[in-house]
């Protein structure tokens, strides 16, 4: 359950959170990113889009595991590599619109705190406010989390408003085999049609590169090898070994 | 150019009227034959500001889905810009006997195992409760509760449940005259036709316009609706009515504002049977469209606009600000089609009372039909015209025997309306044979000869198993293996139409998300 309460100076006074990722994060397997993390997450993470449920958009998503709640980056309490998507880091916080705002500015938002959020803590953990009542450095940075994740979340949709109508994304088919035989078949994940890429007239290939988006969708693209590196975790943690078999990740077809 | 007119290539096609009729046809035809200019297909669309569309036919079939994507505009834009809704079969109210729980439905999904096995008779022989759609359709689970066909996340054009759309239509004709003139290259001529000249073959050769124009052209399609002033005024090719067979010759038709912004959207057409026809209610984005179609032998307007009034009161939807519009219905299509080089498509052709929403994939077939048919040169016209008129008198007659099937089943006493229509000599002969055929005999494929049937067994069987009617299969021709598969379909049926119900949204809920969002190519 999430009981998201708008933050208050006084009544949040005391209020402690730790800063790591915790229990909460090992609950999905892609996680939503924005295009300005794409090139700390290359480090480590396979990008794709999925389909948001809302709206039927694409959107950039890290992949963490093969099953529904399997995130194999959380791995004993911890997140094992070193870049943590913002969309894990702003946990437990996110913004709400701000109650009673006033007419025209609808737009007004406030940082909530999910108080069911096993980070909420009394004794250890960060501040969020200051004895004066200023927000923490904790809480500051938060803050600049979300609102970067509100203007990477326009960002993004640009951009993959603008793929689509260029048809430069297209469904993929990851079908993995474990070291235990056992199989997983992830669908629902997009990623940019190299074909249609290649094909592309000059104009609308500058018009990208001018966008910025070309480095972004290239990005995207470098970032598929990482699918074998989480193959690879599921593995170790299936029997200790590696794989014996690489995933195949091929076009899905026509839709 | 050729000296003979039978060696005269057909590259100049003029769609006379601008309705839904002339610009879906206007459309098909650029899709299909994009290459334009000296050594291409010209496609001139030509019509009068003094004759607005008549705007029938807010129903449509699937087949409208292939229709869109092949004249290349998107389901976003089409579903924005027609305040369409999705439309997942029909409901009927009051048909059989008007009992309390007179109803049925007649889902496009098909029948499950419909490709492989006939399960109706094992439906039959069961307890027959839930009713025939319900049980082998997970699709009337979807009407009834007034969700949507498919997610925010399906691609354009794509369902988790086959469907239709309502449409406004006079929105339609616009929409689709933009995209055929502003991406497909058809010329688009505000102009009155005065003179119609024919050559010595008794071909039409040119238009004479009011601004003193000639357009001159090797095929002709009249689209000019009830006027039809090629295939009918020029032409003279008579009107064969089957007032005989369907009664139904006037409505009425009102717009319904919903009473509350996002109020609910049904996913079905309802069609609830009244003394003397029946009552349609179709639910856009922005309105229903709601009438009565009735028969002037029966019950007269002042006694059929009250009839209309109750269905809306009853509803709480009677208001004093509605407009009630008269509209004639002359049940009937030409004798011929296609004559020489003009061939006739939508109201020009023939209308049948709006029961199943045939108007408008009639347009579709017919369309398709003469982009697949259109003639090399002018000596392959009659060859032409011979196949179109072949499969389009059928599809006329089957659609006709199609809808006097809905009468012809049904037990109601209350009115000389509904008695007449089960009089032997109103029911064609081909009907009638069928009827005694399905006595003993579930509706099947082949019962039906064409390639595309309009209405197909499927059909058939959701309209005679959902007015109550019986066929007694003779068990020799039972297997259990069949009986095993039927019970196991109608479970998985019931299982499936749960599990899709508790992940679609409301049809208002989805349209108002792909209003905004819109939808994905893929």
């Amino acid at each position: 359950m999430v009981n998201l309460v708008a933050l208050d100076s006084q009544t949040h006074r005391n209020l402690r959170v730790a800063p790591r990722p915790t229990r909460e994060c090992a609950e999905f397997n892609v996680v939503s990113v924005i295009p300005r993390e794409f090139p700390r997450l290359l480090a480590h993470y396979p990008i794709f889009f999925t389909k948001s449920a809302d709206s039927g958009r694409f959107e950039p998503a890290a992949l963490l595991g093969f099953e529904r709640k399997e995130n194999l980056f959380f791995v004993n309490g911890r997140w094992d590599v070193a870049y943590v998507p913002l969309q894990i880091q702003r946990q437990p916080f996110s913004l709400i619109p701000r109650r009673n705002a006033p007419a025209g500015n609808q737009a007004a938002l406030d940082v909530a705190i999910d108080l069911d959020s096993s980070n909420i803590q009394t004794q250890e953990g960060e501040r969020l406010f200051l004895d004066d009542g200023g927000p923490s450095k904790f809480l500051q940075d938060i803050t600049s989390i979300l609102s970067a994740l509100v203007s990477g979340s326009r960002e993004a949709y640009a951009f993959t408003g603008r793929l689509a109508e260029l048809d430069l994304i297209e469904p993929v088919r990851i079908d993995v085999e474990f070291v235990d035989r056992s199989e997983a078949k992830l669908e629902g994940l997009y990623w940019i049609a190299a074909a249609a890429l290649k094909a592309l007239p000059a104009a609308q290939l500058a018009e990208l590169r001018d966008r910025g988006f070309l480095e972004w969708l290239y990005f995207q693209m470098a970032s598929v090898s990482h699918v074998s590196g989480v193959v690879a975790r599921k593995n170790q943690l299936l029997s200790g070994v590696t794989a014996v078999r690489g995933p195949e990740v091929r076009n899905a077809g026509p839709a | 150019m050729p000296d003979r007119p039978e060696q005269q290539p057909v590259r100049r096609i003029v769609v006379v009227g601008g309705g839904t009729a002339g610009w879906i046809t206007a459309g098909v035809l650029a899709s299909r034959y994009p290459r334009r200019g000296e050594d291409g297909v010209t496609i001139t669309l030509i019509e009068s500001r003094q004759q607005p569309p008549i705007g029938v036919g807010e129903g449509t079939w699937p087949t409208i889905r292939a229709t869109l994507k092949q004249i290349g505009v998107t389901e976003t834009d089409f579903l924005r810009e027609c305040d369409a809704s999705f439309k997942q079969g029909s409901q009927f109210v009051n048909w059989a006997d008007a009992s309390d729980s007179d109803t049925y439905w007649h889902p496009f999904t098909l029948p499950a195992d419909y490709a492989d096995r006939n399960l109706a008779p094992y439906w039959l022989e069961g307890p027959r409760n839930p009713g025939f759609a319900p049980s082998l359709c997970f699709q009337t689970e979807l009407c009834g509760r007034g969700l949507a066909p498919k997610q925010i996340t399906t691609p354009e054009f794509a369902g988790l449940a086959n469907y239709a759309y309502h449409l406004d239509a006079g929105k339609f004709g616009p929409f689709l005259q933009k995209h055929c003139v502003g991406k497909l290259g058809v010329t688009h001529v505000y102009d009155e036709i005065v003179q119609v000249q024919s050559d010595d073959r008794g071909h039409i050769s040119h238009l004479v316009t009011k601004s003193g124009n000639l357009l001159a052209a090797d095929l002709f399609i009249d689209c000019s609706g009830f006027s039809a002033l090629l295939i009918g005024k020029h032409l003279g090719v008579p009107f064969l009515s089957r007032k005989d067979v369907l009664f139904i010759d006037k409505a009425w038709a009102v717009q319904i504002p919903y009473r509350e912004d996002a109020g609910p959207i049904a996913s079905a057409t309802i069609s609830t049977a009244q003394s003397s026809g029946w009552v349609w209610d179709i639910g856009l984005t922005t309105r229903r469209g709601v009438g009565y179609v009735f028969s002037s032998n029966y019950v007269s307007d002042d006694a059929a606009l009250e009839e209309l009034k109750a269905y809306l009161a009853v509803r709480g939807d009677l208001s004093p600000g509605l407009s009630f519009r008269n509209i004639p219905i002359n049940s009937g299509y030409r004798q011929e089609l296609w004559v020489g080089n003009c061939v006739a498509v939508g109201l020009s052709a023939g209308f049948l009372e709006p029961l199943e929403a045939s108007a408008i994939v009639m347009i579709e077939l017919s369309a398709k039909s003469i982009a697949n048919l259109l003639p090399g040169c002018g000596g392959g016209m009659q060859h032409a015209a011979r196949i179109f008129n072949d499969t389009f008198r059928y599809r006329w007659e089957r659609i006709v025997d199609f809808l006097k099937l809905h009468y012809v089943l049904s037990r109601r006493t209350d009115s000389g309306f509904w008695i007449d229509n089960r009089s032997r000599e109103s029911i064609p002969d081909s009907l009638r044979e069928g009827l005694e055929f399905w006595r003993h005999h579930c509706p099947w494929h082949e019962d039906f000869s064409h390639r595309e049937e309009v209405f197909s067994a499927a059909s058939y069987q959701y309209v005679l198993y959902g007015m109550g009617f019986r066929t007694e299969t003779g068990p020799w021709l039972l297997s259990d293996s069949d009986r095993n598969r039927a019970r196991e379909a109608m479970s998985e049926t019931a299982r499936h139409a749960k599990a899709l119900g508790a992940t679609l949204p409301g049809n208002r809920d989805l349209l108002t998300r792909i209003h905004r969002y819109g939808l994905q190519k893929i």
